[in-house]
């Protein structure tokens, strides 16, 4: 290839020239959280407005404050600054040169001019060089229409093009089966290696070469294992980091927004769907500062194509032969109401399973209970000795989510919550970064992505700190704002009420020692399925053992797919009945299926694991026959002869909150604090604790991907999972552009 | 007088052409019509194919359609797919040969039994779809396989 050396020296020349220009000034490392007290507060002026803040504030801090936004690439607010972009380059009075914005504290009097023609300039000069890179791909950019490049440069830049060189070219890399790399697109803004490194804590991307050969990359070919690697699809602000699922599937304009929530893990984080002719083409997150902040897990963010495979979209019913056959809707829910009417109420039991809605549960609660029957058991276990579920307290993440930032001390007790809960994680991870939190962690040696104290992985040490022998005890008790996180994985165990009654103990002595003021929080359980707080509070029983134990003729399987019921511990002759949206563990060993809806296709409530109670909203319609699922437990009710009394969503409401009434006040968190009270309950609890280990059961990320019926069935989780075994080679596809 | 004495010959002509009060009736609700023509001939289904040279044209020849065809009762349900291909060219005013004098040449693709057009039945061609499926469910394994 024959290489103009004229081109290239001009070019090269030209931006080393302006690059020894920008980087004239230094780049104040400076944390955007403001600290100063409110009484010296420094006065500047915004085009000549004039306004009040903090010393240390940044100049586009002090613009945004009066409503002026200043372009930007690389600034990011929760990222650090890095200030490479010169985007952001605004004109100060009195200045001889324009100063970036997003990293130049502000000084008393200061004059900002955010619309002199030395910023225009200044901004239509960096928009020259950076589009003299960019390839003009548009057309074909799965960005395009929400490329912040592309409004810009139509807002800033220049109407006409003085380059006439050729264009840098960088090869693409294979960094897994979710982000999909068009490398040529990089602007170099570095948000996706800070993200990687400040939020994920992964050190996996970073940049090689400088000037014109910088280029953002795995260093070496492999690929960015977090679980949060999507977000760095939403912070770039080109389409150099795409969605591989989503390419080409769909524009932006074309899609129907839906701001619902996540029921895949019990955090409930907020999202939009996006939908388009009744299917859903991708998910991105919505700001929820108490929950998510503005990220997303993995799974959230890529296991929707789940929802369109594996559905059981009409009801079934098994015929002579033993084969489930379709049916429809009178003949299945004829049959069971048949088989509910022929036995007793002590013959029958329902398992529910970890994606149910509120709604749903307290209707399938309701009719069991005008049958005489109380077996209704969630599948997850929580130890009902002690106080169990009675004190609310005992089974919420009490603190909050948002409320680890505050907290100084952290003891994480047989749970990983980089994989059951992200966001969670990433709390811990900020407050870790940020404000010094001290982790310590009780059982199986996992990579949180924070270096953490690991105390040992036997529950018996957990007795050890309850009793103050152990020496975790004293660090313990000179907190000031400890945190005790109970995973529910390690409560699955048979010695869960010790495990809980110990952890009740230590929260209640470090509070005692810690002298906090009343209203904190230290002990906390974080759940790792998003019904199970929701069922807690409609009371439901906890665990399949009652059922095991008095195997029933009629079993209502709700969603129920973690197998733990199978045929073989029911009678012969018992009838079972699953209801759910997916053919998953559950649905194979029914007598009928009642197809229901999945979370984005009903509006329902679900409780996240702070006991907040959020709703979901309809997204697209439930395929074929299915219908919600409270819809069909109602229908039940009223062929077997015992109508439960509500006909409309409202009035499902105004039971669930006549049953508990935080299950409809949305988004808030209901207060609960009797400690002490569950902690006295729980000296009654009598129970040795095993000597194995403490290991939750997702321990590394390729746990992670597949841990419900809808990841279960979604293709992108099973190449994760492929991808994070064998390498992201292995499901490596051929290119289309 | 001679135009009522003509009135009265056509009316009393429409009663009997179409066999007495009744039959009259009949005619009157199944077509909405019931002028009288010269019948030139009955295919093998039963429908009646008339021509009146006193009509104009595109009014002269018609069709009374039989009550019973391939097994689909046809008093009330008429469709204009009942006519088979050799007097379909007739009714048309495609040919002045009805069949009857003129019977056509056999072809192979002519249908030995006329049929009936099927669109808007069980059995219409209903064509399938090129586009890949939106939701893919869930198939309940066999039985024998467990």
């Amino acid at each position: 290839m024959i290489v103009r050396v004229r081109d290239v020296v001009s070019k090269y020349v030209l931006r080393k020239a302006f690059c020894d220009f920008i980087y004239f000034f230094p780049v104040p490392k400076v944390r955007t959280t403001a600290t100063a007290a409110a009484s010296n507060l420094l006065e500047v002026f915004v085009d000549g407005v004039p306004v009040m803040v903090e010393p240390g504030t940044t100049v586009l801090q002090a613009c945004e404050k009066v409503g002026i936004q200043i372009p930007r690439f690389c600034y990011h607010e929760r990222l650090s600054v890095a200030g490479n972009c010169r985007m952001c380059l605004v004109e100060i009075e009195k200045v001889p040169k324009p100063v970036a914005a997003c990293a130049m504290p502000v000084m008393k009097g200061w004059n900002i001019l955010t619309n002199s023609p030395k910023t225009r300039t200044a901004r239509e000069g960096v928009m020259e060089f950076l589009l003299a890179n960019h390839p003009l791909d548009c057309p074909i950019c799965d960005q395009g229409g929400e490329c912040d490049l592309q409004d810009q440069s139509m807002q800033f830049g220049s109407d006409r093009s003085r380059f006439t060189e050729g264009k840098r070219a960088v090869e693409d890399k294979n960094i897994g089966p979710l982000i999909k790399t068009i490398m040529t697109r990089c602007i170099q803004c570095t948000r996706c290696v800070r993200f990687a490194s400040e939020i994920a804590g992964v050190e996996d991307l970073g940049t090689t070469g400088r000037g014109n050969d910088l280029q953002i990359g795995t260093y070496v070919e492999k690929m960015f294992m977090s679980e949060l690697s999507g977000n760095v699809i939403d912070i770039c602000p080109v389409g150099a980091l795409t969605s591989k699922p989503y390419a080409f599937t769909s524009r932006p304009w074309e899609t129907r927004k839906t701001e619902t929530i996540d029921v895949l893990d019990a955090v409930g984080s907020n999202i939009i769907v996006s939908t388009r002719g009744g299917e859903v083409m991708r998910i991105l997150p919505r700001l929820n500062e108490d929950i998510n902040e503005e990220w997303i897990s993995d799974k959230t963010r890529f296991a929707y194509d789940g929802l369109k495979r594996q559905r059981l979209t009409e009801p079934m019913v098994k015929n002579q032969a033993g084969q489930l056959v379709p049916a429809t809707w009178e003949d299945a829910l004829t049959r069971v109401a048949g088989a509910m009417q022929g036995v007793e109420g002590r013959e029958m039991a329902a398992v529910v399973g970890g994606l149910v809605d509120a709604e749903a549960l307290l209707s399938l609660k309701d009719l069991l209970n005008r049958f005489n029957s109380e077996n209704l058991c969630t599948e997850e276990v929580f130890p009902m000795a002690g106080a169990g579920s009675d004190l609310r307290s005992n089974y919420l993440l009490n603190t909050k989510i948002a409320g680890i930032e505050e907290a100084d001390l952290l003891l994480l007790v047989g749970t990983n919550p980089r994989y059951e809960a992200p966001l969670f994680n990433a709390r811990i991870r900020k407050s870790w970064l940020h404000n010094e939190l001290q982790v310590s962690l009780l059982g199986e040696k996992v990579d949180l992505s924070y270096t953490y104290d690991h105390l040992g992985d036997s529950a018996e040490i957990l007795q050890e700190i309850a009793s103050g022998a152990h020496p975790f005890a004293q660090v313990l008790a000179t907190a000031k704002h400890p945190v005790v996180v109970v995973g529910s994985g390690c409560l699955q165990r048979e010695d869960g009420a010790a495990i809980m009654a110990a952890a009740s103990t230590i929260a209640q002595n470090a509070r005692v020692s810690s002298q906090v003021e009343e209203s904190w929080k230290v002990l906390n359980v974080l759940h790792r399925v998003a019904s199970q707080v929701a069922a807690l509070d409609l009371g439901y029983k906890t665990g399949v053992e009652a059922i095991r134990k008095n195997p029933p003729k009629l079993l209502f399987l709700l969603g129920a797919d973690a197998g733990c019921i199978t045929r073989q511990d029911l009678p012969k002759d018992s009838f079972i009945i699953y209801q759910g949206h997916h053919g998953d563990v559950g649905a194979p060993m029914a007598d009928v299926i009642l197809p229901g809806a999945a979370y984005t296709e009903k509006c329902s409530t679900y409780v996240n694991t702070e006991g907040r109670a959020q709703q979901t909203k309809v997204a697209v319609t439930a395929p074929g026959m299915a219908r919600e699922d409270w819809k069909i437990i109602r229908a039940i009710s009223e062929l077997a002869g015992v109508p439960l009394p509500y006909d409309t969503i409202d009035e499902v409401r105004d039971r669930l909150a006549e049953v508990s009434p935080n299950l409809v006040r949305y988004d808030d968190v209901e207060e609960a604090n009797y400690f002490k009270q569950a902690n006295e309950l729980s000296k009654g609890v009598n129970q040795a604790v095993l000597t194995s280990p403490l290991v939750p059961s997702q321990l590394t990320v390729k746990d992670f991907y597949m841990t419900d019926p809808i990841s279960r069935a979604s293709q992108t989780m099973a190449k994760c999972v492929k991808a994070v075994t064998e390498g992201a080679q292995a499901v490596d596809e051929p290119a289309i552009c | 007088m001679a135009e009522y004495a003509n009135l009265v010959r056509r009316a009393v002509g429409q009663l009997r052409g179409h066999g007495g009060v009744r039959g009259f009736f009949l005619q009157l609700f199944r077509v909405n019509d019931v002028k009288t023509g010269t019948l030139v001939g009955v295919d093998k289904y039963g429908n009646k194919y008339y021509e009146d040279e006193r009509s104009f044209f595109g009014r002269h020849r018609w069709v009374i359609y039989t009550t019973e065809m391939n097994g689909k009762k046809t008093l009330w349900e008429v469709d204009g797919s009942m006519v088979p291909a050799e007097w379909h060219r007739w009714l048309h005013s495609i040919t002045d040969d009805p069949p009857t004098t003129h019977p056509p040449e056999p072809k192979k693709f002519l249908a030995e039994v006329h049929q009936i057009n099927v669109s808007g039945s069980t059995q219409q061609y209903v064509p399938y779809s090129t586009t890949r499926k939106k939701i893919h469910e869930w198939v309940p394994p066999s039985a024998g396989a467990q």
